[in-house]
């Protein structure tokens, strides 16, 4: 599990789509800016009736659950990852592909252009040697193949951005393909450890009410190589991404203002992830947890606050936003004997789309000899900008 | 104030009189040039505003060069080639019945492709519910000036029909712009989704263009061949101006006949001033010539006169100026409507005043005084001092003139002549000579008026005696005053006549023409927002229903769309003709009698004759048709008269057109119906037939009614050119008015004397109405052949450039008459005032003088 | 100044009519001359060419040894402008200009007037009897007084030389007789010359030479 921001509300995740009318005001002569996107605008009464709900742990099979689930009303394909180039030179990547049910049912319509489903996309690349940081987003309706998902062969895309099964890595292996103007990502990536089922058989508890929950599981360490462009520079590249899938129906519950995510991938083999649903007043709730998975691909949940908890060790304030973010962190596994201090690559990853968060690579090493491996992740962070995610 | 500003001054102001009648010619001129070019703007920022702003911030369009896109193109530009900022759109017309008489038209977007574009459609959306808007078949966004006309508000319904097929649209949200000038380009604007769009508009698998944004550098470049590499063959990819610019070229034309119309406006009230002034300057000749004895320089004279004319004209070009904007408020409706009937939908009516324009008026004005006052200026300074006391001299000279003036206008009338011929197909040209024209008939009337006079002079002494000589004789022997008043009166009733003859001409053709091609008894077509063009489909089983009725013995179908033919969109027309209809055809030129055989046969096209004018075709040419194959060439076998499109009809048989272009579907059709049968029984049998089979309406009209309809398009269209008509005929009279009782005013010295001899008020009345009436009727008489002369200028060359219609020239009576009429009638009107003067004042006082 | 070979001829319809014929004269600075001869025996011309209103065919006009004949149309105007005063036979006002600004618009030609020319306007309406009479304008006037406005004026800017064509034209004997005495004697207090045009001996023999003017060309006369 990773986005609560968009896991636990698919009804956000729509009325963020919606929002993409909502888009366009922008300079005379300049390519064309979509204005910022109020979440508190396009946050609202949900009506879930009609919809698929995420009440009780079910089957998860692949490759069919690597495909759509229109009955629900959100959906998403979320990579993110570190990469390498030649010489060492770091890279992170996010591919993010959105899927929303608009209604309950497809329109009926003699114009194939009907449909109830709609995409929407974030691409970003990291190179901190450049000093450049790179987001772009695409929106389309499920129609017409301008965007779409498929289980077999799967396939999921926006408009040229593709994951695509298959591939180098085998039958279970899948690539990337996504460039905007001036960057590209373009990996072969492999399943790497088996599947992680989060929370209970994959059913991810996100509230107090039945239903208020996801179907979630998530590839941890899928071993990446293929090739950045980055400006002019076209760099080959090796490392590992983190796939999450999730899809639901409900919402996240009242007082939940934002929430920060880690997910790490650790030298020794191990990964692990937490997260914490940040309430108004900064502590969090109790459906804040955490997984770790050993280099087998076994996984033991976390409970926050005991078996893992992280401390805020620096900010940083956005040129871009003026919004001010955590930056740096340590996180604590009591279990594993961890300490580990958390470095963003680079502090400016903050993705200022229509959506505004920051999402970035981070550089994990123990505090102190011996209390931690070496590694890296990624950290997400919601909710800072004064629009808070939830009601 | 200098003294002889100050002497200036007060001579104006003892002549109160003169001075108005100056001011106001300014003023009519400089009201209906600002009036026209604030029409003709506001009509343009209108166009604007509704077309760029639905246009939006695309760089470049992808448009079909006739019918619609295949819709799969999108996916090809967006997912094949990655380009993501490319829009598809879905455009047409509806009405409502909850906006009577207006035109709505609906834009079927894709908001998920919207961002880059248009940033109006949500950037004031109010209580938007995007996802009921988009998966809904039935969400309409609209903007919230056009809802409160409708009473509606967000959630209510809104009834509209399109292509006469009833659809209840739900209002999802309303769109309130911010800035004005977007606000008036989404008036009467429909924001639908493209689902929807499709459906209402009948364009299920078309697009009506595809909008991108490409940015201008070499990415930009490379994306743009990519983008026209997977293009289909009839479809084209242009700047978005480009398109622009297509659709206001088609206005283009129209818009130059006002702003010249309007001009000539001007030019008459040049006249009045050449004529005022001229006259004030005679009137003074011995007040300057003491002047320049005592020492004032000839400069310091023309800058006198041409000081006094700038006050004046700049009385009348700022009164003219206001005058204008009020006459512009009229006329911008009635020049939109003519856009509207004509061309395509505009639905912004506001008056656009812009600063520059309205000082531009006065600056106008006060220029062309200026202009106008200069030769009565030079001739102010150029007279000798002392020898300009005598009169007898001063008129010598002016009869000196009359046949340098006659040259001079034969040549510039020669040279109008000549720069017709030279020119093709030059607009400008074409208005340049015909200036040139009308100065040169101009300079021609003072000989024409001592010729006509002469001609006169023994009907005016057999009827009035002694007097009627004297009236006859005063024509001429005062030349230098009633030269340029006859010259400015035959120049504005000239044109008046020359309009009308063009205006009944056009009428006449019209009528001819609809009676001939009319030759079906009824006519059956979709209630179109277009006055002047038939669209949509209509129901296949509504056209079955409809021949199968027994009293139908025959039938035309016709199928019309848009076709763009490089920078000209035309009008594609396919028809399957009833034998019968084929005579409906006035041919004006085609390759022989096997036309129709060939026609049918798919072997070729016939193309109307704006469309051959402006393409230069003739028959046996290839015309190049972009097809969904590719370019088609198809032989031209016929040119044929239409007068529904300026911009030009290609017809070609339905079976070419189903193999060329896969469109079954049927516009309109012709129906001939069995003789001796009920029409009005068979007009409601068919339209209760229509109701059963389906919730399509269609207008089923019997022939007189279709072309009544059509001749009421007509008027409609021609209402500005009829009103300019009148307020030239205004200024005309004007004319007459001012420069005849200037004229009658400056002899009450002469007649003073007449009455001091025993001359009764009564005769007074008598000889002045004479002179006055002579010269009236003469500038009445001059202005027919000119009149005419002109008519056919405006038919033959300016008519046939701006538009390619060829029309029969009609001289009708009353329009002549009409222009004599006005003529004697204000002649005689501006007998009066000073004829009342002379005769009430003591002749010892008209012989005081000044 | 100077008159030498004076010759003018004017079109008349088709014909050429010969006004003067090699004109010769002179007069002296403050001399005052009157120049005799019927109508139509070109006195209005040679006025006209003195004053440089008129160039003539051939033959020079000399006035302070210039050939004002040979000035260009503008020099002319100038010079009649600073140098002559006027007194003609008719329609010597603007009618559009009070009495008092009649006379001080050839000072403002000359470069504009302030309160010292306003007061020498007056000094001269008083010295030719009209001095209540500043603010009227001509047509309330009669013949007589117009004439004296009118000498008051010529006079108005010290001109060198004043001209003046038959001023007393429409003058019933005893006014001409006012008139001209005024003429003479404001000439002769300014000490500007005078040619003065007339048909009448009596107002001629006042002068200090007269002048005849016979087929066209100056000849000595005695009244």
């Amino acid at each position: 599990m990773s986005r609560p921001w968009a896991g636990g509300s698919p009804g956000r995740r729509c009325r963020l789509l919606a929002g993409a009318l909502a888009l366009g005001a922008c300079g005379p002569s300049e390519a064309p800016v979509p204005p910022r996107l109020s979440l508190a605008g396009v946050l609202g009464g949900v009506d879930t009736a009609g919809y698929d709900r995420a009440v009780e742990p079910r089957p998860i099979g692949l490759p069919a659950d690597h495909g759509p689930h229109p009955g629900f009303r959100s959906e998403w394909w979320y990579l993110t990852g570190n990469l390498e180039g030649d010489g060492g030179r770091p890279f992170g990547f996010q591919l993010t592909i959105f899927r929303a049910s608009l209604a309950p049912a497809a329109p009926t319509s003699a114009s194939a252009w009907a449909t109830n489903q709609a995409y929407m996309a974030h691409l970003a690349l990291t190179d901190p040697q450049a000093g450049r940081f790179l987001a772009r987003e695409r929106f389309a309706r499920g129609a017409q193949g301008l965007a779409g998902a498929s289980a077999d062969p799967l396939r999921v895309w926006l408009g040229d951005w593709r994951l695509e099964g298959g591939g180098p890595g085998g039958p279970s292996g899948m690539t990337l393909r996504a460039s905007d103007a001036d960057l590209t990502v373009e990996l072969d990536l492999e399943p790497g450890k088996p599947v992680v089922l989060q929370g209970e058989r994959g059913l991810s508890r996100k509230g107090p009410r039945p239903g208020n929950a996801s179907y979630y599981y998530s590839l941890t360490r899928m071993p990446a190589r293929g090739r950045v462009v980055s400006g002019k520079d076209t760099i080959d590249v090796a490392g590992t991404a983190w796939l999450d899938r999730e899809w639901s129906t409900s919402v996240l519950p009242d007082g939940v203002v934002g929430w920060d995510w880690f997910a790490l991938q650790l030298d020794d083999g191990w990964d692990v992830m937490a997260y914490r649903l940040r309430r108004g007043d900064g502590s969090a709730s109790p459906f804040s947890e955490g997984v770790v998975v050993d280099p087998a691909g076994r996984a033991v949940g976390l409970t926050w606050g005991t078996d893992v908890e992280v401390e805020q060790t620096g900010a940083w304030t956005s040129p871009h936003s003026g919004v001010r973010y955590p930056s740096g962190w340590v996180l604590t596994v009591p279990s594993r004997g961890w300490r580990l201090r958390l470095e963003p690559l680079m502090a400016d990853q903050e993705l200022d789309l229509s959506f505004r968060y920051w999402e970035g690579a981070v550089t994990v090493r123990g505090e102190q000899r011996g209390s931690g491996p070496t590694g890296r992740g990624y950290v997400e962070l919601t909710g800072y900008d004064g629009n808070p995610p939830a009601r | 104030m200098s003294l002889l500003r100050r002497s200036s001054a007060r001579y104006h102001l003892q002549h109160p009189t003169q001075l108005a009648l100056t001011a106001l010619g300014v003023a009519l001129g400089v009201a209906v040039v600002v009036a026209v070019h604030l029409a003709v703007r506001s009509s343009r920022a209108a166009f604007r505003a509704s077309v760029e702003t639905v246009a939006g911030r695309a760089t470049h369009v992808v448009t079909p060069a006739s019918g619609g896109l295949d819709e799969r193109l999108i996916r090809h530009i967006r997912v094949d080639l990655g380009i993501d900022r490319a829009a598809p759109i879905v455009e047409g017309y509806a009405t409502s019945a909850a906006l009577p008489g207006r035109v709505l038209r609906v834009l079927g977007v894709d908001p998920f492709s919207e961002a880059p574009f248009r940033a109006w459609a949500v950037d004031g959306s109010v209580g938007l519910d995007v996802a009921r808007f988009v998966t809904a078949a039935d969400g309409v966004m609209l903007p919230a000036g056009t809802a409160a006309g409708a009473g509606v508000r967000a959630g209510d319904t809104l009834p509209v029909s399109v292509n006469g097929r009833p659809w209840t649209l739900r209002v999802a949200g309303l769109v309130d712009p911010k800035d004005a000038l977007t606000s008036e380009g989404v008036r009467d604007l429909l924001l639908v989704d493209i689902a929807t769009a499709q459906t209402i508009l009948g364009m299920t698998g078309r697009l009506s263009r595809i909008d991108l944004w490409l940015p201008d550098d070499e990415a930009g470049r490379q994306e743009l061949a990519r983008v026209r590499s997977v293009l289909p063959p009839d479809a084209r990819l242009e700047p978005a101006g480009a398109r622009a610019d297509v659709l206001r070229g088609m206005i283009d034309a129209f818009d130059l006949n006002l702003t010249a119309l309007s001009l000539l406006a001007l030019i008459f009230g040049m006249f009045l001033v050449y004529n005022a002034m001229t006259f004030s300057v005679v009137r003074r000749r011995e007040m300057l010539g003491g002047l320049r004895a005592l020492g004032v320089t000839r400069r310091q004279i023309v800058g006198i006169v041409l000081a006094e004319a700038a006050l004046i004209g700049g009385v009348g070009a700022v009164l003219g100026t206001l005058l204008g904007v009020g006459l512009g408020r009229g006329l911008v409706g009635m020049v939109l409507r003519t856009v509207n009937d004509l061309w395509l939908v505009v639905s912004v009516e506001r008056l656009t005043l812009p600063p520059v324009a309205l000082s531009g008026g006065v600056l106008l004005g006060i220029l062309a005084t200026l202009v106008a006052s200069l030769p009565p200026a030079v001739e102010a300074a150029t007279s000798p001092p002392r020898l300009a006391r005598m009169r007898s001299t001063l008129e010598e000279r002016a009869r000196r003139m009359v046949p340098r003036a006659a040259a001079l206008g034969s040549i510039s009338a020669v040279a109008g002549v000549a720069l017709v011929g030279l020119s093709t197909h030059s607009l400008g040209v074409s208005f340049a000579a015909l200036f040139l024209l009308v100065l040169g008939l101009a300079l021609l009337t003072p000989l024409a008026t001592v010729v006509l006079i002469g001609v006169l002079r023994p009907v005016a002494s057999w009827a009035g005696g002694l007097l009627g000589t004297m009236a006859s004789r005063g024509v001429v022997t005062t030349l230098s005053r009633t030269a340029p008043a006859v010259a400015a009166l035959v120049v504005a009733l000239s044109v008046t006549v020359g309009l009308g003859v063009m205006i009944d001409s056009f009428r006449g053709t019209l009528t001819r023409w609809l009676d001939a091609t009319l030759q079906a008894d009824l006519y059956v077509s979709l209630p179109s927002v277009l006055a002047s063009r038939a669209d949509g489909t209509l129901d296949p089983v509504v056209v079955e229903a409809l021949i199968a009725h027994p009293a139908v013995e025959g039938h035309s179908t016709y199928r019309s769309r848009d076709l763009r033919l490089g920078d000209r969109l035309v009008r594609l027309v396919a028809v399957e003709l009833d034998r019968r209809g084929e005579a409906g055809f006035d041919f004006v030129r085609t390759v022989g009698d096997r036309t129709f055989d060939r026609f049918r046969t798919g072997d070729g096209v016939l193309v109307s004759e704006p469309l051959a004018y402006r393409m230069r075709l003739s028959v046996e040419d290839g015309l190049e048709l972009p097809t969904p194959d590719g370019v088609s060439r198809l032989r031209v076998l016929g040119v044929f008269r239409d007068y529904g499109s300026d911009q030009g009809v290609v017809m070609m048989s339905r079976s070419a057109f189903d193999r060329l272009f896969r469109d079954t579907g049927v516009t309109s059709l012709g129906l001939f119906l069995a003789p001796g049968v009920d029409l009005a029984r068979v007009v409601s049998e068919l339209e209760a037939r229509v109701a059963s089979v389906g919730d399509q309406a269609v207008l089923v009209r019997p022939t007189a009614a279709l072309r009544e309809g059509s001749l009421q398009v007509f008027e409609r269209t021609f209402r500005v050119t009829a009103v300019l008509r009148m307020l030239a005929l205004i200024v005309a009279f004007v004319g007459v008015l001012s420069a005849l009782m200037a004229l009658e005013l400056e002899r009450a010295r002469e007649l003073g004397v007449l009455r001091s001899i025993g001359l009764t008020p009564g005769q007074v009345w008598g000889l002045v109405t004479t002179q006055t009436g002579l010269l009236g009727f003469v500038a009445g008489i001059l202005s027919l052949p000119i009149g005419v002369v002109l008519s056919i200028v405006m038919i033959e060359v300016i008519n046939r450039r701006s538009f390619g219609w060829s029309l029969d020239l009609g001289v009708g009576a009353a329009v002549l008459a009409q222009a004599v009429a006005l003529a004697l009638v204000a002649a005689l009107l501006a007998g009066l005032y000073p004829a009342w003067r002379m005769s009430r004042a003591s002749p010892a006082a008209a012989l005081r003088g000044e | 100044m100077k008159l030498v070979d004076l010759c003018k001829s004017y079109r008349e319809g088709d014909r050429t009519h010969v006004v003067l014929d090699r004109a010769s004269g002179e007069i002296a600075a403050g001399e005052r001359v009157a120049i005799l001869g019927p109508s139509g025996s070109g006195k209005s011309t040679l006025l006209n060419l003195i004053s440089g209103i008129d160039p003539p065919d051939s033959g020079k006009v000399l006035i302070e040894g210039i050939d004002i004949a040979a000035l260009p149309e503008r020099e002319r105007t100038l010079f009649r402008r600073h140098r002559i005063g006027f007194v003609f036979q008719l329609l010597n006002l603007l009618p559009t200009l009070t009495v008092l600004e009649n006379l001080l618009l050839p000072v403002e030609l000359t470069g504009g007037f302030g309160p010292s020319d306003e007061e020498r306007a007056r000094a001269l309406l008083g010295e030719v009897g009209l001095a209540r009479r500043e603010d009227a304008f001509p047509d309330r006037l009669s013949g007589g007084e117009q004439q004296r406005v009118a000498v008051a004026r010529a006079l108005m800017h010290r001109p060198a030389l004043v001209l003046a064509d038959e001023p007393t034209g429409n003058l019933d004997e005893d006014t001409a007789r006012r008139v001209i005495e005024l003429l003479d004697s404001l000439v002769r207090a300014d000490g500007a010359a005078l040619v003065l045009v007339t048909h009448a001996r009596d107002l001629a023999r006042r002068t200090d030479r007269v002048l005849r003017l016979t087929h066209g060309a100056l000849v000595d006369g005695d009244a």
